[in-house]
């Protein structure tokens, strides 16, 4: 179930990092829409949920706060620095 | 209260923008700088909208046909009498209230009746080609004239309308022109009242209104006239003696209806605009070199007015000084619209917001005293200022130093700020004004609990 749950996390990051990196090629100063925004907190809780506070990217980081408005660059850079970490835990339990 | 520019939808403190209603808002101490054009009322695809223009021209004809039977005198005094319609504060009077014509002009007019042949048989189709013919008749009268004769039917529009909104009405007596009967009546009605004067105010369906009418004099010697000077009222005699040229004109106006579409009180610039001035401002230094103060205010007020337009209704620009300095700043009102709105008008009582714009390299004590002054009560104590760069620490501390001590609240948006909102508006990822808001979140952040 576990597997499952991480399955889905790594790939929904994956996406959105892969959509984001796109705008954020064309626009890298541009904010980021708050419906995008509300998925990318929902895909970033539960990836937290998953990884123990040694795991995580940062300490002080757990999601985006919709009123700084972060631009398309931020998010890129929190969704590759959370893709990594993902992937070390995955490569842990091969 | 002093509001600026004040409306009527302020006074009562109601909280909705000129985008969400179907009416002009009025102001309370002068006119709508628009008028109502016939012929959007002809051209509507509404057949209420016809049968409104049809009664129009009927009445209006109705002055011909008194004429025709020797009344000429009746069909003066109540081209008089409808030539003026303060009640929906339309044009361009200072006070709101403007004046009948003269009994010389009306006559003018109603000579028209007896020497235009085609129009002594068949009437007018398009009152407003009036102005082609005759001096002094101008677009404030074609829209006065007009809301004089459909007054009964925009009296229950208002009436509508402030049932709808929660707009206060009170019992008044007014004049309305009887369309069965052709003669005025007095009638009792309900209708919101100018809370300075108590003078009725009569609400005006906003798809009705533009700057200039479809026909109009300038448009007309454009396209029917060789390009060479020519005496006005020596164009009108002509056009009195050869109509034939007028009626072709109208034509060709009636052909370009598609065209023809209402005008909205405020404009937004557009993208390609905004990223214009946004790259001039960039450029011009700080300070008065070149005048670039003035180019600064001039630039940041387009821009801004456009940014937060939807959110925050545009009220005016205003000079003033302050201890010898000459001090521009923006006023919006404050419709509470989005959330954060709300906040600072519960929060700060801010009816209106001001942003004072300052061309400085680097913010000083002065400026903050300079608007903290100016903050009262129309105003709230909330107001931003617009600059150039990051505020030294000692100043930003300042702003949070008013708000501890006064609950004052003192936000300062720079270049960078307006960069950002220049972006949000090109790419509609964000409203513009979240950066305001942003801003307005960090400082309470720095503010001591």
């Amino acid at each position: 179930m576990k597997e499952k749950v991480f399955n889905k996390v790594y790939a929904q990051i994956e996406a959105l990092h892969r959509e984001i990196s796109l705008l954020s090629r064309k626009n890298p100063n541009d904010g980021v829409s708050k419906f995008k925004l509300q998925f990318i907190n929902e895909a970033l809780r539960e990836a937290n949920s998953i990884l123990t506070d040694k795991q995580k990217p940062f300490v002080d980081f757990s999601e985006f706060d919709e009123t700084s408005i972060p631009t398309t660059s931020d998010v890129t850079l929190i969704l590759a620095q959370y893709l990594g970490c993902l992937e070390e835990v995955r490569l842990d339990h091969i | 209260m002093a509001l600026i520019k004040p409306r009527l939808t302020d006074y009562y403190n109601l909280p909705f923008t000129q985008e969400e209603v179907d009416f002009a808002i009025p102001f309370l101490d002068e006119d709508i700088p628009l008028y109502l054009d016939p012929f959007l009322l002809w051209k509507s695809p509404s057949q209420q909208d016809n049968a409104l223009h049809t009664a129009i021209v009927n009445s209006f004809n109705h002055l011909g046909y008194l004429t025709n039977k020797g009344n000429e005198d009746e069909a003066i005094k109540t081209l008089i009498k409808i030539s003026e319609c303060y009640e929906v504060g339309l044009g361009d009077s200072r006070k709101r209230i403007g004046k009948p014509i003269g009994e010389k002009l009306a006559s003018e007019i109603i000579t028209l009746f007896k020497s235009i042949p085609q129009i002594s048989k068949s009437g007018f189709v398009h009152f407003e080609e009036i102005q082609l013919l005759v001096d002094q008749f101008s677009k404030d009268r074609v829209s006065d004239v007009a809301c004089s004769y459909i007054k009964s039917f925009l009296i229950d529009f208002t009436i509508d309308q402030c049932n709808k909104l929660g707009i206060p009405m009170d019992k008044t007596k007014l004049e309305v022109y009887d369309y069965k009967k052709h003669m005025f009546v007095e009638e009792e009605v309900t209708l919101p009242q100018n809370p300075e004067n108590r003078l009725p105010i009569i609400l005006v369906p906003k798809r009705w209104l533009r700057f200039i009418p479809w026909l109009n004099y300038d448009d007309y010697f454009i396209t029917s006239f060789a390009k060479e000077e020519r005496e006005r009222v020596e164009i009108l005699n002509y056009n009195r003696h050869n109509y034939g040229i007028v009626q072709n004109y109208i034509k060709y106006k009636e052909l370009q209806q598609l065209d023809c579409e209402s005008d909205p009180l405020f404009k937004p610039i557009p993208v390609l605009s905004v990223k214009r001035k946004l790259s001039t401002i960039l450029k011009l230094p700080t300070g008065k070199t070149g005048k670039a103060d003035k180019l600064y205010e001039d630039y940041i007020c387009q821009l801004m007015a456009t940014l937060v337009y939807s959110r925050l209704d545009f009220a005016d620009t205003q000079s003033r000084t302050d201890s010898g300095v000459q001090i521009r700043d923006l006023i919006f009102y404050n419709n509470r619209t989005y959330d954060f709105l709300k906040d600072i008008y519960d929060d700060y009582d801010c009816r209106q917001m001001v942003m004072e714009l300052k061309n400085v390299k680097a913010l000083e004590r002065e400026h903050i005293n300079q608007l903290n002054r100016y903050l009262s009560d129309q105003f709230g104590r909330f107001g931003i200022i617009i600059t150039r760069n990051q505020p030294p620490k000692n100043i930003y501390r300042n702003t949070i130093d008013l708000w501890s001590g006064q609950r004052r609240c003192i936000l300062i948006l720079t270049d960078q700020d307006i960069k950002l909102m220049c972006q949000l508006y090109e790419s509609k990822q964000r409203l513009p004004i979240d950066v305001i808001k942003r801003t307005f979140i960090e400082f309470l952040r720095e503010c001591p609990t």
